[in-house]
């Protein structure tokens, strides 16, 4: 009987537990449909298309840019669209610069804390890069992993780490790195009002014109995906996380995505907001929910 | 005599107007390709190539930049002071408005723009 009622009850918990999953990534999803269609959509024929990219020249539309992208490979960055940089890009992946910072986070993952803990109490499996940022109802937060990393050394009485680059883009490229050889993908899912509201809060912000220039991340990386400033093309939204930490050849090191996000700001004109504020937590759980679904593929390199 | 010297004088100094109007100009489309070119300036070329000019890796957000000699000058201006009176869906920064360049340096970015075939 006693056994009969908790069986009952847990399936009514998974019950409503799955229904609130269906309820609360309601908006979440369809956004996420409409930015793969739109995606999609944009450079089905970009030569054909020309009203996406009024300013771009005939030569790039009609020489550059490949037909059909589909989903999936927006994970490329710009290297999805951008054929002459993409050959580029396998010359250098072929000895990848960020070889050794995977090992040295394997070592740090396992090395001792003054307690005689390591990471590995935190972080017992090292598969997880596809399940971060998640939202912690108790917490009330986001948690992104490069958060959870520095969580992780506090509670061990342990020094904070720099959070852009260094030791925990290292362990980050180990973590990243173990996900894509486990097969593993972006696995985000928005199970309270709360987590909801963090989603929202991101989307807003990444939509928000901001800075002197008064533009937003989406004047750059949604209308103006496959246009340039300078030289540079700018990447679309979807699969905008999925590979980092990234190995950038401007920096010649390895940088997490709070790194990233700060030469984004600038470029915005705007002062660079911190890695573990509440601003960029919200903003890259809204980002990662993006590329929900798709394939973890990090570490990566970009220019 | 008395004359003949006030007129030395007036065309001395208008002569020296003039020279110096030229040379200011020049100096002021060499002050305002800095402005077009430089990320930390107006970093136009971020955006914009521009016809005729020797520029390396101009942007493709924004127009390539064309027969501006012809624009009015004040219709360069009111572009870059805030380019949403002319179009309220513009991407382009209100460079002005947002106080980012100042009226001398706008006015020496209009300079280098009139001389955009
Ligand atoms: C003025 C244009 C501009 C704005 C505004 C801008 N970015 Fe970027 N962003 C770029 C360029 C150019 C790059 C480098 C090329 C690329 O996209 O990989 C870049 C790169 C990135 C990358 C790295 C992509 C990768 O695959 O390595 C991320 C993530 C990113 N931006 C996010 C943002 C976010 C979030 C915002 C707003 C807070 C933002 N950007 C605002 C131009 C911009
Ligand atoms: C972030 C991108 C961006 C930057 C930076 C930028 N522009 Fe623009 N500009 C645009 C876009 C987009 C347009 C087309 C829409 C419009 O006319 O407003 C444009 C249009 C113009 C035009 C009108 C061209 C025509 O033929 O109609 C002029 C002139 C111009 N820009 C000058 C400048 C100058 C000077 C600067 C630097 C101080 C600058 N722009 C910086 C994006 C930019």
């Amino acid at each position: 009987m006693l056994l009969k009622i908790a069986k009952i009850s847990a399936l009514v918990a998974l019950a409503t537990c799955t229904l609130n999953a269906g309820g609360f990534d309601t908006q979440a999803e369809k956004d996420r449909t409409a930015l793969v269609a739109y995606s999609e959509a944009k450079f089905k024929d970009a030569d054909k298309n020309r009203m996406y990219f009024p300013y771009s020249t005939d030569d790039e539309l009609k020489n550059n840019f490949p037909k059909n992208i589909k989903h999936d490979a927006f994970a490329l960055g710009s290297y999805a669209f951008n054929s002459r940089g993409k050959s580029q890009y396998d010359d250098i992946k072929e000895m990848p610069p960020y070889e050794d910072a995977i090992d040295e986070g394997e070592e740090l993952y396992s090395k001792k804390f003054a307690n005689g803990k390591s990471f590995k109490d935190c972080f017992p499996k090292t598969d997880i890069a596809g399940e971060y940022p998640y939202f912690d109802d108790k917490k009330n937060s986001v948690v992104t992993i490069t958060s959870a990393i520095d969580e992780c050394l506090v509670s061990n009485g342990e020094k904070s780490w720099n959070m852009k680059k260094g030791k925990s883009a290292k362990l980050q490229a180990y973590f990243s790195f173990a996900t894509m050889e486990a097969g593993k993908k972006v696995n985000l899912k928005i199970q309270s009002q709360a987590a909801a509201d963090a989603y929202e809060r991101g989307k807003k912000e990444y939509y928000s014109q901001r800075g002197y220039l008064k533009l937003s991340c989406a004047n750059c990386h949604v209308q103006g995906t496959g246009q340039r400033v300078r030289a540079e093309y700018m990447s679309p939204l979807l699969g905008q996380t999925t590979h980092f930490p990234v190995f950038r050849l401007k920096w010649n090191s390895l940088g997490t995505l709070e790194r990233r996000m700060a030469g984004c700001n600038k470029d915005q004109g705007e002062n660079p907001h911190k890695a573990a504020s509440g601003w960029m937590k919200d903003l890259l759980y809204f980002m990662a929910y993006m590329s929900n679904g798709m394939a973890i593929d990090g570490p990566d390199i970009r220019k | 005599m008395k004359l003949a010297k006030r007129l030395l004088i007036a065309t001395a100094i208008s002569g020296l107007f003039a020279t110096s109007s030229v040379a200011g100009n020049a100096d002021l489309v060499k002050e305002g390709e800095k402005i077009f070119n430089e990320k930390k300036l107006g970093n136009c070329l971020a955006c914009h190539g521009a016809n005729g000019k020797d520029i390396n890796n101009p942007g493709s957000f924004g127009p390539k930049l064309q027969y501006l000699e012809a624009w009015p000058e004040d219709a360069l201006y009111a572009k870059i002071y805030d380019p949403y009176t002319t179009n309220p869906i513009s991407a382009m920064p209100a460079f002005g408005k947002n106080g980012w360049l100042d009226d001398k340096q706008i006015k020496a970015l209009v300079a280098y723009l009139k001389t955009i075939k």
